[in-house]
């Protein structure tokens, strides 16, 4: 039996982004999960079982970095790729040195997805 | 003697000649003839009819009176003729039997006419005796006496000192003018003393300056009363001396005192006053414009730095005022020379360190009865006011540049934000739609549903750009009639300390008659003060010629209305005209390139054009021209 394929949750409150990158994220080889909201993702049963977390930055209610902190409370270690719409730096470099493995700006290319969901993984 | 009877030429006349009866009368009538003649007085007897009855030897040498003349009235003699009324006067002294006296002009001599009765025999009154005494020499020695009296006086009252002449019971006899002016002038008091006698009119005090002996110089009041006495029927006169010395000396020293506090008060409050000038830096002055006489203020000396009490002329403050501001003021003061009305001007002063000071002047013209102008006004130093304003000015340009910027970068990231949403959804979409065709077998329902997203996020984009595009450009247009004359008045006179600061000599040329345009009034405000301070800008580094700024406004043929900011800046480049009023392009750090396009845009949507065009001379001139109200 092939091995479970790693789950990569996705969390934007963007519907198009929920509807499109799982289908992706699948065609990698990768399971993916969708949630509208952070809160949503934290009380489904699938926090312990993913694997990487692709999370949107900018959400009504909690934020990404928001449940960045709530997941090293909870001692939760799941890498975390970011996504934003804001390209500013001076927040990508914040997140990436509270520990986010990759800040993906969107629109971004499959190629860059695909590496930085693997850099994620090892 | 053996004297021959015979009368002597002009003897005695008119009496009966002696004859040889009565050899005794006719010795005593002999006599009395030789006695009459003999007599230097003319003697003429009159009888009841005034008639000659007789005359001496005396009378017919003066009066030339001849035998005659015996029977004739003495009035037919040329001579006697000048007797006044008197066969009246004889009349009367026959009838009274009392002598009368006339006087009686000959030529140059005078005499005493005595008139007497001629009694006859029997006390009976028959005629008169006339007589005439000469009195030629006496009345000549009486005009002398005059003469001599009236020179006299003139010398005597000509003399200051009083004189007078006392009678041995004292009483004043005469005195001089002195005199008389020493006491009381006493002529006029007598003149109010018998207008108070006569009517018993009330007499009015009459104060007096009086040197009494061993008292030196008092001041009196005369008061006078009249008193009845009984038993008296004469009114009588009570008069009373008051001496008001000491209380005139007291109320001059009081007057004196309140001269004195008045003075100190004025002295206090012009120390006020110069010391609120030289705390506030404000200085006073006043300029009578037909002479250009100018005074200035203490202060106002203190901040042209010029030595107090120096002359002041406008050529002197010409020196002092910054050569670049001259102009303006020169115009300013040309101006008020004939305006007469209030005025106010900023222009700075290039001191002889080069130091610059800021001044305001705010003056007040006023005309004399004659109509001749004058202006009072201030001048403040406001050289920290300026220093700090600008450095506010500047503060709040660039916090104003960094708030556009950040509006801009806000809005940016929002626009951003908004068009990547769809475009990483279209990306991702197109991405997963290739994998699905691309994999073995290719899923192609898949593919279809993913290329389906792709389109649909697509849409999305192009609707945000959409919403951007209406959140830029579509607003709602305000539709009213708008008096482009007015609306320019109301901008200019918001610009009016901004232009003056940037020393731009503005001037407005306003049609008359102007028609309406209909739009938004506010819009096409924000157009002109966009090229007014566009124009002031293009002038920001010209310094050899006067920035001169005119504003116009015209009908055109009442199909439209045109506006035109025409400067003398450093010009537009013919080839960057168009490329000018597109957005985003710009000559400028500040980025106003978006202003002119703006503006473009609100007059494009007032069915109207703006455009640009290069001066014969230096500078560019932007107009507008906008379509009259459609009239109902």
């Amino acid at each position: 039996m092939a091995p479970k394929p790693s789950l990569v949750s996705v969390v934007d409150d963007d519907e198009s982004m929920r509807e499109a990158l799982p289908d992706l994220l699948r065609q990698f080889g990768f399971a993916a999960e969708a949630f509208a909201s952070a809160e949503a993702f934290l009380a489904s049963e699938f926090v312990s079982k993913t694997s990487c977390l692709l999370l949107d930055v900018a959400m009504p209610g909690m934020s990404g970095p928001d449940l960045q902190q709530e997941l090293t409370r909870r001692r939760q270690k799941i890498p975390i790729v970011f996504i934003t719409a804001y390209g500013d730096t001076s927040v990508l470099r914040r997140l990436l040195a509270r520990g986010a493995v990759r800040c993906l700006v969107k629109p971004f290319s499959d190629a860059a997805l695909l590496d930085a969901v693997g850099a994620a993984l090892t | 003697m053996a004297a021959q009877p015979v009368a002597p030429a002009g003897g005695w006349i008119g009496f009966g000649a002696p004859n040889g009866d009565d050899a005794d009368a006719g010795a005593a009538a002999t006599d009395l003839t030789n006695i009459l003649d003999t007599v230097e007085v003319p003697i003429v007897v009159l009888r009841r009819d005034f008639t000659i009855a007789g005359f001496n030897k005396a009378t017919a040498d003066e009066f030339r009176l001849s035998r005659s003349d015996v029977g004739r009235a003495p009035r037919d003699n040329s001579r006697l003729a000048g007797l006044p009324s008197l066969e009246e006067q004889c009349r009367e002294v026959m009838a009274s039997g009392v002598a009368a006296r006339a006087d009686f002009r000959d030529g140059d001599r005078w005499f005493v006419v005595r008139i007497s009765p001629y009694a006859n025999g029997e006390r009976q009154v028959s005629g008169t005796v006339l007589t005439f005494t000469n009195v030629t020499a006496f009345r000549a020695s009486i005009d002398q006496v005059i003469y001599e009296r009236e020179c006299t006086k003139a010398i005597l009252n000509a003399v200051p000192d009083p004189l007078a002449v006392l009678s041995p019971d004292q009483r004043i006899q005469s005195g001089n003018r002195a005199f008389y002016s020493m006491f009381f002038e006493l002529a006029s008091l007598r003149t109010r003393l018998k207008g108070m006698l006569a009517g018993g009119r009330a007499f009015d005090p009459v104060e007096v300056d009086q040197v009494i002996p061993g008292e030196g110089r008092r001041r009196l009041i005369l008061h006078a009363h009249p008193l009845a006495l009984p038993g008296h029927p004469e009114r009588r006169v009570l008069l009373t001396f008051e001496d008001i010395t000491a209380r005139r000396q007291a109320e001059a020293a009081n007057d004196l005192r309140a001269i004195a506090e008045r003075k100190d008060g004025l002295r206090r409050s012009e120390a006020f006053l110069a010391e609120a000038q030289r705390l506030s830096l404000t200085g006073s002055f006043s300029w009578r414009v037909s002479t250009d006489e100018i005074t200035w203020s203490d202060q106002l000396y203190r901040i042209f730095e010029f030595e107090p009490g120096m002359p002041v002329t406008l050529e002197l403050i010409g020196t002092r005022v910054h050569p670049e501001d001259m102009p303006l003021l020169g115009d300013r003061l040309e101006r008020a020379r004939d305006a007469g009305t209030d005025f106010e001007h900023e222009h700075r002063l290039q001191m002889p360190d080069r130091s610059i000071k800021y001044l305001h002047m705010v003056a007040h013209g006023t005309r004399d009865e004659d109509g001749r102008l004058e202006y009072i006004g201030a001048v403040q130093d406001v050289t920290a006011r300026r220093l700090s304003e600008q450095a506010l000015g500047k503060a709040q340009s660039e916090l104003a540049h960094v708030a556009r910027v950040s509006a801009l970068s806000t809005l940016t990231a929002s626009i951003a934000h908004e068009v990547n949403q769809p475009l990483s959804g279209i990306i991702t979409n197109a991405s997963t739609c290739l994998r699905m065709l691309a994999a073995d077998p290719p899923d192609l329902d898949g593919a279809r549903e993913t290329a389906r997203r792709a389109i649909r996020d697509g849409n999305r984009a192009s609707e945000v750009i959409a919403r951007v595009r209406t959140l830029f450009t579509k607003k709602e247009l305000a539709t009213e009639s708008v008096d482009l004359n007015g609306a320019t008045r109301e901008v200019t006179a918001l610009l009016m300390g901004e232009l003056q600061r940037n020393r731009v000599l503005l001037q407005l040329e306003l049609a008359q008659d102007l028609p309406t345009v209909t739009g938004d009034r506010i819009q096409l405000q924000q157009v002109i003060l966009n090229l007014v301070r566009n124009a002031s800008d293009a002038m920001a580094t010209v310094d050899d010629r006067p920035r001169q700024l005119l504003i116009r406004t015209e009908d055109e043929d009442g199909d439209g209305v045109r506006v035109s900011v025409r400067d003398a800046g450093i010009g537009v480049d013919p080839q960057n005209m168009t490329k000018l009023l597109d957005a985003f392009y710009t000559t400028k750090r500040d980025g106003m390139g978006i202003g002119l396009s703006v503006s473009r845009s609100i007059i494009e949507r007032h069915h109207g054009r703006l455009w640009a065009e290069p001066n014969d001379g230096p500078g560019a001139t932007f107009l507008f021209s906008i379509p009259v109200s459609q009239r109902p």
